[in-house]
């Protein structure tokens, strides 16, 4: 996610020209991936993948530039996300051997050396929904309140208030959790 | 998460914190950089299919006329299957045309039942009494005008006194001359008697109105007197009899209705 669309592969992408498909396709898919991580996804490739399938096709149609472009492929992403929370709320939960549930099990090295990831989803997913939605559209997918308010369907008053009491409510989190570790 | 994006996302925190009015909390910037860690450095390695449809992108970037074979070849399963429907819809996306269907379905059986239920209670409405009498009421009130037809259908309850004496000239038209004697006979008997009573009052246009309000006893027998010139005017016009009655009634029907008004208010 180092680098941005140039002007002219976005220009070929929303003209609907397959060129621009790799760049944006380089560019976009680590923060949608990022966006499905976040949001606790099994399998988040599979599922950012999936978007672009969906989106390279119809960029064609797609107009407002840059936040245009991000807009619609988060809106379809969030999409994808609402589908796959309703699809997993229909399958049973498949309880495979989890070492997590092992009475067995030690502190991997690696996750408290990198700790990072699993600490902050582990939080978020205490957030209320909404919130969770809105805190990572906002950081994780880069997005402004506008263009959250528009993927939410919400007003922009809305997306702020819940950024607002997503962000406190994580502050309490967080600083709890530092007391219970020290 | 390194490298050129690091001002903006900065910034991007750095507003939200100081929207939320939160820009000293150390812990929460730290948080949300982690949450900002999550997004990768690199874009994940395609699958086959998006493989195909990217490289369709940079080999079929000599015609812009190729995206649509290109898209076609590239996801045979999603796009060239449900191309034929007007909206080209993604695998895993399900339309919501049908819900809309169904809604629309749900509204038309929701008419159906309220239409069904006012009829119900129509019906229901229809077959009690009161109502039926009130029906009557107001029908009776707006023919109002020809007066005379309308007491006669409504008097048919006390009529039966005299009612034996109208079939018997309409069942024996042949004949005429016995049939309508014996009738002319019951009519006089049967108007004098109220004839005698209303043959001071006048007024022949107010009786059809309060008549009906004191229907049963009095204006009964009256109705019965002038229906008979009416039924045997019929055979009444191919025999000499026939001349006789209508004169009688002719004299007594304007003055019987006359009755009515002072009885009416009387009884109740």
């Amino acid at each position: 996610m180092a680098q941005q669309l140039s002007d002219d592969e976005l220009s070929a992408a929303l003209a609907g020209d397959p060129s621009g498909f790799s760049a944006v396709y380089a560019v976009i898919s680590p923060a949608v991936l990022g966006y499905f991580r976040a949001r606790g996804v099994d399998d988040a490739e599979a599922l950012t993948q999936d978007v672009f399938v969906d989106v390279l096709p119809k960029l064609a149609g797609v107009r407002g530039g840059h936040t245009g472009l991000r807009t619609f492929i988060f809106s379809v992403a969030h999409a994808r996300l609402v589908d796959y929370r309703r699809r997993a709320e229909r399958t049973p939960h498949l309880a495979e051997y989890d070492p997590l549930n092992d009475a067995r099990y030690s502190a991997s090295a690696e996750d408290e050396a990198l700790g990072s990831l699993g600490g902050i989803s582990d939080t978020l997913a205490r957030l209320n929904e909404e919130q969770r939605e809105v805190l990572v559209l906002r950081i994780v997918a880069d997005l402004s309140i506008e263009q959250v308010a528009g993927i939410m369907d919400k007003t922009p008053g809305a997306i702020k208030q819940l950024q607002r009491r997503g962000l406190s409510a994580l502050r309490e989190l967080v600083t709890e959790k530092d007391h219970a570790a020290s | 998460m390194t490298g050129t994006r690091d001002p903006q996302q900065d910034d991007t925190i750095q507003a939200m914190l100081g929207d939320s009015g939160l820009e000293s909390a150390a812990e929460l910037r730290s948080a949300l950089e982690q949450l900002r860690a999550v997004v990768p450095d690199a874009a994940p390695a395609p699958r086959a299919d998006l493989a195909a449809l990217l490289a369709a992108g940079t080999a079929g970037a000599a015609g812009p006329a190729a995206p649509d074979s290109a898209t076609t070849t590239a996801l045979p399963t999603v796009a060239s299957a449900k191309n034929d429907a007007d909206p080209p819809l993604p695998a895993g996306v399900t339309s919501l045309a049908e819900r809309r269907g169904r809604k629309r379905r749900l509204a038309i059986v929701g008419g159906a039942v309220v239409g069904a239920m006012t009829l119900g209670a129509g019906a229901v409405a229809a077959s009690s009494e009161d109502f039926r009498h009130s029906v009557s009421h107001t029908v009776g009130v707006i023919f109002q005008p020809p007066g005379h037809g309308a007491p006669a259908p409504e008097h048919v309850q006390p009529s039966p006194s005299t009612i034996p004496a109208l079939p018997v000239p309409g069942a024996t038209p042949g004949p005429g001359t016995p049939g309508a004697a014996p009738s002319g006979a019951s009519a006089r008997s049967t108007s004098s008697t109220p004839g005698s009573p209303a043959a001071g009052h006048k007024p022949p246009a107010t009786p059809p109105a309060v008549g009906r309000d004191g229907i049963l006893p009095t204006p009964g027998q009256r109705p019965g007197a002038p229906g008979l010139p009416a039924s045997p005017g019929l055979p009444g016009g191919g025999g000499n009899p026939g001349k006789d009655l209508p004169r009688v009634p002719g004299h007594i029907t304007p003055t019987l209705p006359g009755v009515v008004p002072t009885k009416a208010p009387g009884q109740p």
